[in-house]
Order: C-alpha cells, then structure tokens, then sequence
C-alpha cells in the first residue's frame, strides 16, 4: 500500500518536472525580453498557440514532421518577431505618459488579434499536434516516462542551456544583460538598445513557438488556449523576479510539479485557481519574487 | 501649473445644448424605437459605464486592470444568488450587496499588488479574475459552470432604463469624485507623478487603493442589473476575459482618462460589434477587430477619438500627461540625466 502510494507521488513529480521544463522554456526568453524591452508581452501565450498550429499546419499541408519542422518554426517566429519589436520599443519610448502601461496595452491588442483571426480561421475546435518521429512510453522501476514528454523536457533542457550559453559567453550576450541591467548606461557604451531589443523579441518568439509546438504534441489544444499560456509563464516570471533568468528554471520546474501534485491530490478542477492562489501569495510575500534578485518595485 | 482654459461662451453654450440633446434623445429612446433597438441602447448604456468604471483606475489613476471582469462577475453572481427561489430578495436590494462584496474583493487584492509597479498589478488583476472564473465554475453554489437562472421579467423598458440610470449615476459619480473634487486630484497627481505626488503628504497607497475600490464596486452593479436582464448567467457569459478586453479598449478607443471617452468608446465600439454580427454572423472577427484596433490606437492615436472633438486641444490628455522619470530599482540615483553638464 505504502509502495503504491510512493510510486504514484514519484510518478506525480516525475511528470511535473517533465512538464514543467517546458514552462522554462516559454518563460526563459519572454523574462529577458522584459528585461530588455522593459515590457510584460502579454501575447507569450498567444505565440505558444501560433506555433502549436504552425506544428499542425506542417503535417497537414507539407506533410513534415513537426519535430523535424522545429528548427523552421523558429526562424519562421523569429522572422515574426523581428517585425514586431520595433512597433513595441516605439510605444515603449514614445514620449507619451506611462509608456510602459501603453506598450503593456498595445501587446494585449496584439494577443487579441492574433487569437480572433485564428478564432476566425480555424474555429473552436481542439487539435493536437502530430508527431511519428518519437512515440511510446518508457519503463523505470514502475515509473511511466512517455517519450514524448521526455523529447520536450529535454528540447527545453537544451534551448535553456543554449539561450544561457548564449547569455553568458558571446559579447552580444553581454550586452543584452548590460541593457536588462541599465538602458541609458548600456547605450553610453555603444549598445544598439533598439537593434538589440529586436534581437531579444525574435529570439524570445521563436523560442516560445517552439515550445508551442512540442505542447501542442503533448496537450490538445484550441485557438483560445492562449490566455492560458500567458499566465503560466507570468506566474514563473513573477516568482522568479520578473527579469530574472536563473529564477526562472527554479520557478518553472515548481509550477510544474505544482500543477502536477494539485491534478493528483487535490483535484484537476482546482489547478488553476489553487496555481493563481499561490502566485498572489508570492506576489504578497515577496514581490521581488522567490530568489528575490527581481526588479520589482 | 494648472492653467485653466479661458473657454469662450459659446462653446460653454454649445457642450450644455449637445448635453441636453443626448439626455433627450436617451431619456426618450423607448417611446419612439421598436424593442431591438432599445436593447441594443441598453448594451451600449451598461458598456459606457463600465467603460467609465474601469477608467477610474486605468486613466485617472494610471494603474492598468485586466481583471475588471471579475467585479462584473462578483455583481452578476450576487444578484442571481440572492434572487434564487428560497431567498428571493428584492432586485434592488441585491445591487449595493454585489457592490459592497466586489469592492471588499478589491480592497484585499488592490493592497499588496498597488504598492508594486503598474506591470504587477496588471498581472495579479488578471491572475484573480481567472482564479475566480475557476472557483466559480467549480463550487457548487454559483451553479458550476451550467450557471443560475434568474426569475424572467420581460420589460425591455425595465432593463433600459435601469442599465441608463446605473450608467448615468456612475457618470455623475466619475464626474463628482474625479473632475470636481479633491480626491480627483490626488488621483491625477499619483498617475502623473507618483513620487511627487507622496512627496507632497498624498498617502498614495491610500489614494490608489481608493480608486480601485471605486472602480470595482460600480460595475458590480451593472452586473447585478445584467444578471436579471438576461436572465441565465453562467462563467462564460459573466467572468469572460473579453469583458475585460472590452472595457480596456473602448476607454482606450474613446480616450484614457477623460470623462466622455469611455461613452464615446462604448457607443462607436458596442454599435459597430452589433452591425458586424448582424452582417457576417461572426462574433471572432470582432476580436480581431479590437485587438487591431487597440494596437493601432496606441501606436497613432493614443489620445483616442475625443482628441477629434473642437476643443480637445487643450485638454490634458494622455499626449500631456506628465513624464515620469523611470528608472530600474537597481539603476544610480536621480543624476542619470546628464545632458546638460557639458562644459
């Protein structure tokens, strides 16, 4: 009785942890696009849902592999996002009073427009993404380890790591910490804020698409899920310090076991509401959030 | 620093005759249009006002809610719950209780998250309006999400003028606290300047929350009056996300923290969603549509519609605001702005 009941809560963690490198995945760059822009995007959810049908689009009019389409839904997203940026850093240092409350604003009216014309096009229906390149499940000591999930944690492992790499050992790296740091002394010494935020944004929506669609393979999905995502990703920000990247693995890997713990134990209807629970307790405990290295306040 | 606009007589003489027409034409609207055209009014009546009540916050306090849905919500609930067979209350007796429960709501979310930047509060303003989406579709006595039915009362008349009354008393209201009192400017003076603003014995915490607290209880009250006006509600017709969207685009379409724009908003947008569906069928076009159009405001006309009114010129809007210096919690003191130390 005790071993059943050990095996299911090893069995819980083990899928929250999966599942919660995915949320380090879609929250990693949209906390330095903050950063850098200086802008909570609120469409981070809207590109999840773009790029889980960009997942099923691949299958059904070029007859790809989704996971093999990965690589050209990032440049697809990044290209996406190059066009972007550059209208959220106008709103963003337009002369207007509260620009960073007008660019929040101008976002939300890109997540709106992005989830009514898929709304419009492809209706209410929910999809998956489908894959044939990695199916079945894997067997340790009783613990069930679908491979699917597996490939996602692992994609969100390696991306992590690379994003980081790229973060801490480039001198483009440096500068865009430089600027999450500080915008006017970064630009006194010769960074591009602009082209750099640009940079940031497309590397963040593709990043994000990606993601999309290894959680379109793994959830169905609709048009609407997109608020869903955005908020997931604004609880692993906040509790990691919005802006804070080495937080964000922390806080992503807990969302995840939390969702998982709270399905098991508590119940699926109550996910959502006992998730949001928490982070208004964070947010009330210590806004800095969890590692308390944010830039609250 | 406040210099009043020496405004000539007759455009004074010109804004009470327009006034009064728009009252006229209100006030009178039953008796000369067939039934569809009046509940299409009393959409656009309950629209402009929470439009009006969301203003409070988002313009003239400057801290953007995407969770205004909620106090909707909590009205709407409150009306139908007390309105069930066994307790039936009296209809106007459960206004001021959605009211008074959406705006306790307020005040325990609205303390922390008001203390933090402008982002924070969007995001816990949010988180809460889905958390409550969920409980309510959930526990047991809001219905789960099959929802509660009202006692039916049939009176188009009824309906249009109660939503008329509420959104005019919510006008008067904005009107009284935010344009015509102190407490308006101590709001105004935490938007524009929220340093300055404590620096000179404003206790803004107490102002901000103040504000919130006032935009949450008004649209409890049209939620009430919804609630018995459609006579079904459940957490898809009363707690969706896009009521918020709603209420933040018109009064960002008609014009962030001025007294008309909100109405202007409401009126364009509510009318223009109704010709939409009544041509393509569509209600997902029309999210596109705002969703654009949102964007699109903010990047060419953030003053929004009334900065096409005659007068607009000259009134403090958005465009006029004042600039907060913004620097990071991290970032050196206040000596960033070097530019005119050069020798």
């Amino acid at each position: 009785m005790v071993r059943v009941a050990m095996q299911l809560l090893v069995q819980t963690v083990i899928d929250g942890l999966l599942v919660g490198g995915l949320y380090v995945a879609i929250s990693i760059g949209f906390s330095l696009a903050f950063g850098v822009l200086d802008v909570v995007d609120f469409a981070v959810g809207e590109w999840v849902m773009l790029g889980a049908f960009a997942g099923v689009a691949s299958q059904a009019w070029l007859g790809i592999d989704p996971i093999a389409f990965l690589p050209a839904v990032f440049v697809i997203f990044a290209l996406i996002g190059l066009l972007v940026a550059p209208l959220i850093y106008r709103v963003r240092t337009s002369r207007y009073a509260r620009p960073a409350l007008m660019a929040l604003a101008f976002t939300f009216g890109i997540a709106m427009f992005a989830r009514g014309v898929m709304l419009t096009s492809v209706g209410f229906d929910p999809r998956t993404v489908e894959t044939h390149l990695v199916g079945g499940t894997m067997m340790i000591g009783g613990i069930h380890i679908p491979w699917l999930r597996l490939a996602g944690f692992i994609f969100a492992i390696v991306s992590t790591a690379l994003f980081m790499g790229f973060l801490f050992f480039t001198r483009t790296g440096l500068a865009v910490r430089a600027t999450a740091q500080n915008k006017r002394n970064a630009s006194l010494m010769g960074i591009d804020v602009k082209r750099l935020s640009g940079l940031v944004y497309a590397i963040y929506a593709g990043l994000t698409a990606m993601a999309g669609v290894l959680i379109g393979a793994i959830y169905s999905f609709t048009a609407q899920v997109g608020p869903q995502y955005s908020l997931l990703a604004f609880f692993v920000v906040v509790m990691a310090g919005l802006g804070s990247v080495g937080g964000v693995l922390v806080a992503g890997l807990f969302l995840g076991m939390l969702q998982a713990l709270v399905t098991v134990y508590v119940g699926a209807d109550y996910t959502l509401a006992i998730v949001f629970g928490v982070l208004f307790l964070i947010l009330l405990v210590s806004p800095q959030g969890v590692l308390r290295r944010g830039l609250a306040a | 620093m406040m210099v009043q606009e020496v405004k000539p007589k007759r455009s004074a003489a010109l804004s009470a005759l327009s006034l009064i027409v728009i009252i006229a034409f209100l006030a009178t609207l039953p008796l000369w249009t067939d039934d569809y055209w009046v509940r299409i009014w009393t959409g656009v009546a309950m629209w402009a006002g929470l439009a009006a009540s969301w203003n409070i916050i988002g313009g003239y306090a400057g801290y953007i809610s995407f969770g205004q849905v909620a106090f909707f919500g909590i009205g709407a609930y409150a009306t139908a719950i007390l309105m069930q067979p066994g307790l039936d209350w009296n209809f106007f007796l459960t206004l001021p209780v959605g009211a008074v429960v959406a705006g306790v709501f307020a005040l325990i979310v609205g303390w922390p998250t008001l203390r933090l930047r402008g982002a924070y509060f969007a995001i816990a303003t949010w988180a809460l309006a889905e958390a409550l989406t969920q409980i309510v579709n959930t526990v047991d006595f809001t219905g789960g999400s099959f929802g509660l039915s009202t006692p039916g009362n049939a009176e188009t008349g009824f309906f249009y003028y109660a939503m008329l009354i509420a959104s005019a008393a919510i006008y008067l209201i904005v009107f009284l606290l935010l344009e015509r009192s102190r407490f308006g400017y101590k709001v105004k003076a935490v938007r524009d300047n929220e340093a300055a603003a404590q620096s000179l014995g404003i206790n803004t915490t107490s102002v901000k929350l103040q504000a919130f607290v006032l935009s949450a209880a008004l649209p409890a009250v049209l939620g009430g009056i919804d609630a018995y006006w459609i006579t079904f509600i459940n957490p898809q017709s009363v707690l969706a996300g896009d009521i918020t969207d709603q209420m933040v685009v018109m009064s960002l379409v008609g014009g962030l923290g001025h007294l008309w724009g909100p109405a202007i908003g409401a009126t364009v947008l509510y009318l223009s969603s109704t010709w939409l569906n009544a041509h393509f069928g569509s209600s997902t076009g029309y999210i596109a549509m705002i969703g654009a159009l949102l964007a699109l405001i903010v990047l060419f006309l953030p003053d929004g519609l009334v900065g096409f009114l005659p007068r607009a010129r000259n009134m403090r809007l958005v465009r006029q605001m004042l600039r907060l210096p913004e620097r990071p919690a991290g970032a050196a003191g206040p000596s960033a702005d070097t530019s005119g130390d050069r020798p």
